[in-house]
């Protein structure tokens, strides 16, 4: 029995012109996993496979201990799940469906869902078809946190709300992982939400994963390197080198692998040693997985 | 049965309450009509046949391909559930919701029957049958809308169904074990009668059967 609350070995999903190929990924309790990925990159079948809403063609899925989809039904009495994407019955109120997810899930916290209405500024008494983007996210999101899940699995939560609103959902997002028994897959391909809010960042590209790592040792280990040659001079052989252009003299250099031995191997020629964004890291590893793939 | 299904169940009924409410209305509605002479009987049989039809088109669009395009599914889904039990949720509750109004319509087409003297009491198992009839064209229209993967396939069962009742009409009032006695002053439950309502409740059952047996084998769902 594993103590995972996602484990992902060598899945296959192929649709006609897409294919997520080879997937493993795992994610532990307390942990926070960014997913991130152009569109198009699997993401969402990703997170479909892990709800147990489409099957493998290979590979296996387990989520909190149960096989997918075999056992969906099971697992999801302990995974909250939202899309952007989801929409709630369009004949019946917030509060009807406050009432029914209630109905549902002994584990229902009404003190914690009605501090929700408030804060997200929603009205039970609101038809759901009536509800606007902002508010039909915050209003799925209500319903998924008040369950008090062990496991949200969040498809692009953010996409199309307004920078208040999606401060308002990333803050109940960092709320939940006040809990270290408590873990969170969130896909998105803003960055700059993953960076707030994960601990663990995994690239996605093509149906294919890049790379899956710390985020921290993802800050530390990318740098751009900025140069100025002397005139005549050629750069030193140097290993992990994601990309180089050179204009002239000038030549800007991106590591993934940066340290201070990297750093006085050029010391000389050093004028800049930049930090990269994760947007910025998310881009590079992209581009380079797709040279080497050749595409 | 667990609870989850039984709330879905309860969920069915509760978003189309509405529109059952109105099929209720509308079933018995037509049936008083009906009892106003011949003009009045045409008007009333035309407006119920209507009601009964539409009410299964309606709560299948709207029940399934509806939620689908809406993405309610996905919300659906989210809950702790197998595609099975969703499969058989849906089906339950919707055909719970035609049941209501079929029922009620039905019965008072019958009271009418009855009670009428100028209605011969005869009819009666031509319109058991044709009620009957109707409940499996339900279920067709239900079954297929379920194992449907695009609005197109969905409309072409709506219209077969549709025309389905018409081709009833031809091909049953005109058999003779039927025919014969329509005009009788006492319904006959003769041999002819239970052998087309056997093949109407196998066409129902097996209908209402197949998107059990086969959506909730898909590998994809969504």
């Amino acid at each position: 029995m594993t103590d995972k609350h996602i484990e992902m070995h060598g899945v296959r999903k192929s649709y006609r012109f897409f294919t997520l190929d080879d997937l493993s990924l795992d994610l532990a309790p307390g942990e926070v996993m960014g997913f991130v990925g152009p569109n198009g990159a699997g993401k969402s079948t990703t997170l479909r496979l892990a709800m147990g809403l489409v099957a493998p063609d290979a590979g296996e899925i387990r989520v909190l201990g149960q096989p997918m989809p075999a056992a969906s039904a099971i697992a999801k009495r302990e995974v909250g799940y939202v899309s952007a994407d989801m929409h709630l019955l369009p004949n019946a109120t917030l509060g009807w469906h406050m009432d029914f997810v209630k109905s549902i899930y002994p584990g229902w916290d009404a003190g914690y869902a009605a501090a929700l209405v408030k804060r997200f500024n929603l009205r039970p008494g609101q038809n759901a078809r009536s509800l606007s983007l902002g508010e039909r996210i915050k209003a799925v999101l209500l319903l998924t946190l008040a369950r008090r899940p062990r496991l949200l699995v969040l498809d692009e939560p953010t996409t199309g709300l307004d920078p208040v609103a999606r401060h308002e959902v990333i803050t109940e997002f960092m709320d939940v992982l006040h809990d270290d028994s408590r873990s969170i897959l969130f896909s998105s391909h803003n960055t700059v939400d993953v960076e707030r809010i994960s601990d663990r960042i995994t690239f996605i590209d093509r149906g294919r994963l890049v790379e899956s790592s710390n985020k921290e040792d993802f800050l530390d280990r990318w740098r751009r390197i900025q140069l100025q040659l002397p005139e005549g001079a050629a750069l030193p052989a140097l290993p992990d080198l994601v990309s180089r252009n050179q204009d002239g003299r000038f030549v800007t250099l991106v590591t993934d692998q940066f340290s201070d031995g990297f750093a006085a191997l050029l010391a000389p020629h050093v004028r800049e040693v930049q930090r990269m964004s994760l947007e910025e890291i998310f881009v590079a590893n992209v581009m380079r997985h797709r040279e080497v793939r050749g595409s | 049965m667990n609870t989850v299904i039984r709330k879905l169940i309860a969920k069915e009924l509760h978003v189309n309450r509405l529109l059952v409410g109105i099929g209720v209305v509308a079933g018995i509605g037509s049936t008083v009509v009906a009892a106003f002479g011949p003009v009045g009987f045409n008007i009333g049989a035309l407006t119920w046949l209507s009601t009964i039809i539409g009410m299964g088109v309606i709560l299948s669009l709207y029940g399934i391909m509806n939620e689908r395009k809406e993405h309610a599914l996905e919300f659906v889904m989210s809950l702790p559930l197998s595609v099975a039990g969703y499969v058989r949720a849906k089906m339950i509750g919707l055909v719970l919701c035609f049941f209501i109004t079929w029922s009620v319509s039905v019965a008072a087409a019958l009271v009418l029957v009855f009670a009428k003297d100028s209605v011969p009491d005869g009819i009666a198992p031509y319109l058991l049958l044709l009620s009957v009839f109707m409940l499996a064209n339900f279920g067709v229209v239900l079954g297929g809308t379920m194992l449907a993967r695009n609005e197109g396939t969905t409309t072409a069962i709506v219209i077969i169904t549709n025309m389905g009742v018409t081709l009833f009409m031809f091909i049953v009032a005109p058999m003779r074990g039927i025919r014969e006695f329509m005009w009788a002053t006492a319904p006959v439950w003769n041999s002819t009668f239970w052998a087309v309502l056997g093949c109407e409740l196998a066409v129902l059952v097996i209908s209402l059967t197949l998107p059990l047996l086969i959506v909730a084998r898909r590998r994809d769902f969504l």
